[in-house]
């Protein structure tokens, strides 16, 4: 059973994601799970065995700090270098038009393995405009409201008391996405090439013809017709 | 089981803080200096190696002149604790006769407790990373002794005793003080959060002595542990859950076709 295709280098490929996009990409998967599971550790209970393998409750704490100073860095980092990368992506967020509504309406048929129709889509479909949205408005909450929690003495008291409530509902929130993230940009069938535009950078140029029609045309196909 | 309490008379207390010796004596706590601040107050509040302090509030009143009022301030000991709600790791018990006591090998450090307290009386401690806070001397009550606050109190300020019995007493004490001079005179801790199971009783309103006339847990923190966080956790075993279907299913339908589908166009 193959769970992604094949990364194929002998087809015309296009790039999808630059090193910066990746580098954010990537540097979040790991200090956002690492923060997960040693955050995990408090918000279960009863899950020893979880801390243990931090090294303990005080082990766990250590690497949720560590993770988090390390997922801020990717956060400046990313922000900092790649502005015009985000500029652009928020750019491509606000143009959530009809072609986005009917994807997410059609979108759980195709989920579930059910052959659809989908309108053409700009670089990011309805429903990775969605993730777009919602795990980095969390993240970035997470963070705020995580140095909120670890130095209180600094903020107000009132500031205190809501971050730890916020801290778990976007824990809650992001999580969820991040699990769904995480299996349609991989083992689901649908989603092709997707895999290795974040591993690699580029994706097959007929797979982006196909999947992301409008973004194709406007980022690869007016420059071919111009020059 | 009946409630065993710590009845502390204002009227009585001369603020010659033996209680707050006699706290850190029982409790092996190291002596904490803080700066002068233009009072007698030894502390700004209770901190990680001082349970209990004795306040010094200057009130003046307009009609009656300056008021000296002293406070013997420390955890109340909540009926519906919290912190006891709040704790992330469940360090936070209440024994059968009212005692709120702390684990102290499970807590962390969180100072979730520090934020959800009415009070905000558990305070943070550097040198083992927890959160400590006055806890009814349980371990000496349990063996028949009285906590050592009220133990070395000279003046009798400081009662220890069932509940009922002491409230019985208060509500007699404060009668006289009404009829000799302090009109105002009140219990507090009968009511207030659904009961304290520490006793006070004042010479004036709650808000002369820095204590909260109508304390109340903050309301987002009750909200949220009662009503939110039980449930919303539930959302990430359902969307693996919904990943792990998907998984199944497209593969189940990719093989009944036997035609690759629209999205994978290979």
């Amino acid at each position: 059973m193959q769970l992604i295709p094949e990364y194929k280098a002998d087809v015309p490929r296009v790039e999808r994601f630059n090193f910066l996009a990746r580098f954010s990409h990537w540097g979040h998967t790991v200090t956002f799970l690492l923060c997960l599971f040693t955050g995990l550790v408090l918000f279960l209970n009863g899950v020893d065995w979880l801390a243990a393998i931090f090294g303990g409750y005080a082990g766990a704490g250590l690497v949720h700090r560590i993770a988090a100073v390390g997922m801020t860095i990717v956060l400046v980092i990313g922000a900092v270098f790649g502005y015009k990368g985000v500029i652009a992506w928020l750019k491509d967020l606000l143009r959530f038009g009809m072609n986005d509504i009917v994807f997410l309406m059609k979108f759980p048929l195709e989920f579930m393995g059910f052959k659809v129709k989908i309108p053409p889509q700009t670089r990011f479909n309805g429903g990775e405009k969605g993730n777009s949205i919602v795990t980095p408005t969390c993240v970035i909450f997470l963070v705020l409201s995580g140095y909120i929690m670890w130095f209180p003495a600094v903020f107000p008291a009132g500031l205190v008391r809501i971050a730890y409530p916020i801290h778990d509902i976007c824990m809650v929130l992001a999580t969820c996405m991040v699990c769904m993230h995480a299996y349609l940009g991989s083992f689901h069938p649908g989603s092709g090439e997707s895999f290795w535009g974040m591993w690699k950078g580029t994706v097959r140029e007929d797979w982006a013809k196909h999947h992301h029609a409008i973004w194709y045309k406007e980022t690869y196909g007016d420059k071919k017709e111009g020059e | 089981m009946t409630k065993m309490t710590n009845l502390y008379d204002v009227s009585k207390c001369t603020a010659c803080r033996g209680c707050q010796v006699a706290c850190k004596d029982w409790n092996q706590l190291p002596a904490v200096i803080e700066p002068f601040t233009g009072n007698y107050q030894t502390h700004e509040s209770t901190n990680g190696d001082t349970y209990t302090i004795v306040k010094f509030i200057e009130h003046e009143d307009p009609v009656d002149g300056l008021h000296w009022n002293f406070l013997k301030f420390q955890c109340m000991h909540c009926f519906e604790p919290a912190c006891m709600d709040v704790c992330p790791r469940n360090c936070i018990s209440q024994t059968e006769w009212g005692a709120v006591i702390k684990d102290y090998d499970k807590c962390i450090g969180c100072q979730y407790c520090t934020y959800a307290c009415p009070f905000e009386i558990p305070k943070y401690r550097k040198r083992d990373d927890t959160v400590t806070k006055c806890t009814l001397c349980y371990e000496r009550v349990e063996e028949g002794l009285t906590p050592a606050c009220a133990r070395t109190c000279p003046t009798g300020a400081l009662q220890f005793g069932e509940r009922d019995k002491l409230l019985e007493y208060a509500e007699e004490r404060v009668k006289f003080l009404r009829a000799n001079g302090f009109p105002r005179a009140t219990i507090y801790g009968r009511v207030e959060l659904g009961g304290l199971n520490k006793l006070y009783i004042l010479t004036d309103t709650p808000d002369k002595f820095d204590l909260p006339v109508d304390p109340k847990v903050p309301g987002q923190i009750s909200f949220w542990q009662n009503w939110i966080q039980p449930y919303v956790g539930w959302l990430i075993p359902l969307a693996l859950a919904g990943s792990a279907a998907s998984f199944v299913s497209t593969r189940i339908l990719a093989n009944k076709n036997s035609t690759p589908g629209e999205g994978g166009h290979e």
